[in-house]
């Protein structure tokens, strides 16, 4: 039977576990214990129903024809199996989460030469001992005081003092 | 150290930035005359040479009236007399004091820097860590197809169990209702034979039986006796 069975892929908890960010232990928890619980229910299950003794009814039923009939359209009967309607609602999650992680992939990248830049900066400053009010504007940009807005000492509000 | 040896704008680079100021001014003897002047004059008078020189000069003024001595003169002792005892005893102190405001603010800013360097750091980390954790989202995945796959399974067995219950339990219904038709018509029968039989017992026959049963009793009770 085509679909059946789709093999169950196994799942290592533990480093799935790690990878988990704090804020969303929460949904974790529930996912694991969801899964815990199908597992166990499937479990109990036998895989196959045990067969039925035709032999044993066709002797005992008086019924002319009633086990066989039963016996022929039971073996006709096809169990329809439950139609998988999620695998690809989760496929197309993936791919979407795929793309998202990528992008934000990117994003951190980004990040990280920015602040590996601004490291670099930091890093190769001249001493403070050596530097002149100028100097310390071209390091720090923001204590640059402005000039034309302010034009008096100290050239920025009172109130930054 | 003296300054004079301190080279600048003197190679082909003179545009270059110029080196640091030093740590200390330049050397100086009682206070006023740079110690240059000293070794200016020592190859050609030695060590006391700028001495005899200022001696000199000042008894020229001294004498020549160049220098007129009045109350002026007293005032001006007292004064610097004053100065020179403040600066010599509380001179290193103030020193220190305004030294250590200097280092107080290079060291926020210092410690603004180190703290900077170190926030981009952790930064960096974080973002490595959170890099990190992305890669584990297939688990997330994975865990979800397999609850997929194992409800879908298990809702398959279940069916299969439904309906192999059902056939069961008819197939047992009926043997189960023959089994039962069959004993209700055995004890029908027997009733129904035992009834035409207590029938059947005519009173003739009923008093000769009890007859022969009271002569069986006789003997056996004979025996009895017989045996006791």
């Amino acid at each position: 039977m085509a679909g059946r069975r789709a093999a169950l892929k196994a799942v290592d908890w533990a480093a799935f576990a790690e990878r988990v960010p704090p804020n969303q232990r929460a949904m974790f928890n529930a996912l694991k214990t969801r899964n815990d619980a199908l597992t166990a229910r499937l479990a109990a299950l036998p895989e196959k129903p045990p067969a039925i003794d035709w032999a044993f009814y066709k002797a005992n039923v008086a019924k002319a024809g009633m086990v066989d009939e039963f016996q022929k359209k039971f073996s006709a009967l096809k169990v329809p199996e439950p139609v998988d309607t999620q695998t690809a609602k989760i496929d197309a999650q993936e791919k979407e989460a795929a793309k998202s992680t990528a992008e934000y992939i990117e994003a951190s990248k980004a990040r990280i030469t920015q602040y590996e830049h601004q490291l670099q900066k930091l890093k190769s400053m001249i001493p403070f001992e050596q530097m002149t009010f100028e100097d310390l504007s071209e390091a720090f940009p923001e204590t640059k005081l402005n000039k034309e807005k302010y034009p008096f000492w100290p050239h920025k509000p009172i109130a930054d003092l | 150290v003296l300054h004079t040896t301190r080279p600048l704008h003197t190679t082909q680079r003179s545009l270059a930035p110029v080196p640091p100021l030093p740590e200390k001014g330049g050397e100086v003897r009682h206070g006023l005359i740079p110690e240059e002047f000293f070794q200016f004059l020592y190859p050609k008078t030695g060590v006391t040479g700028p001495y005899m020189l200022g001696t000199g000069l000042l008894l020229y003024f001294l004498s020549k009236e160049i220098y007129v001595i009045n109350h002026e003169t007293v005032a001006a002792a007292c004064i610097l007399s004053v100065i020179i005892y403040g600066i010599k005893k509380f001179g290193a102190d103030v020193a220190a004091f305004a030294d250590k405001l200097n280092e107080e603010k290079v060291a926020t800013a210092l410690a603004v820097k180190n703290e900077a360097l170190q926030a981009l750091q952790t930064a960096i980390e974080e973002e490595k860590k959170e890099q990190w954790r992305v890669e584990g989202r297939s688990y997330l995945f994975d865990a979800k197809r397999n609850n997929v796959a194992m409800l879908l399974e298990a809702n398959y067995r279940e069916r299969l169990l439904t309906v192999y219950s059902e056939v069961k339990k008819r197939l047992d219904y009926q043997v189960a209702m023959q089994n039962l038709k069959r004993q209700k018509e055995q004890e029908h029968m027997i009733q129904w034979v035992e009834k035409n039989v207590v029938q059947s017992i005519t009173p003739q026959q009923q008093k000769e039986s009890i007859a022969k049963c009271i002569l069986d009793l006789k003997a056996l009770s004979q025996s009895a006796h017989a045996a006791v």
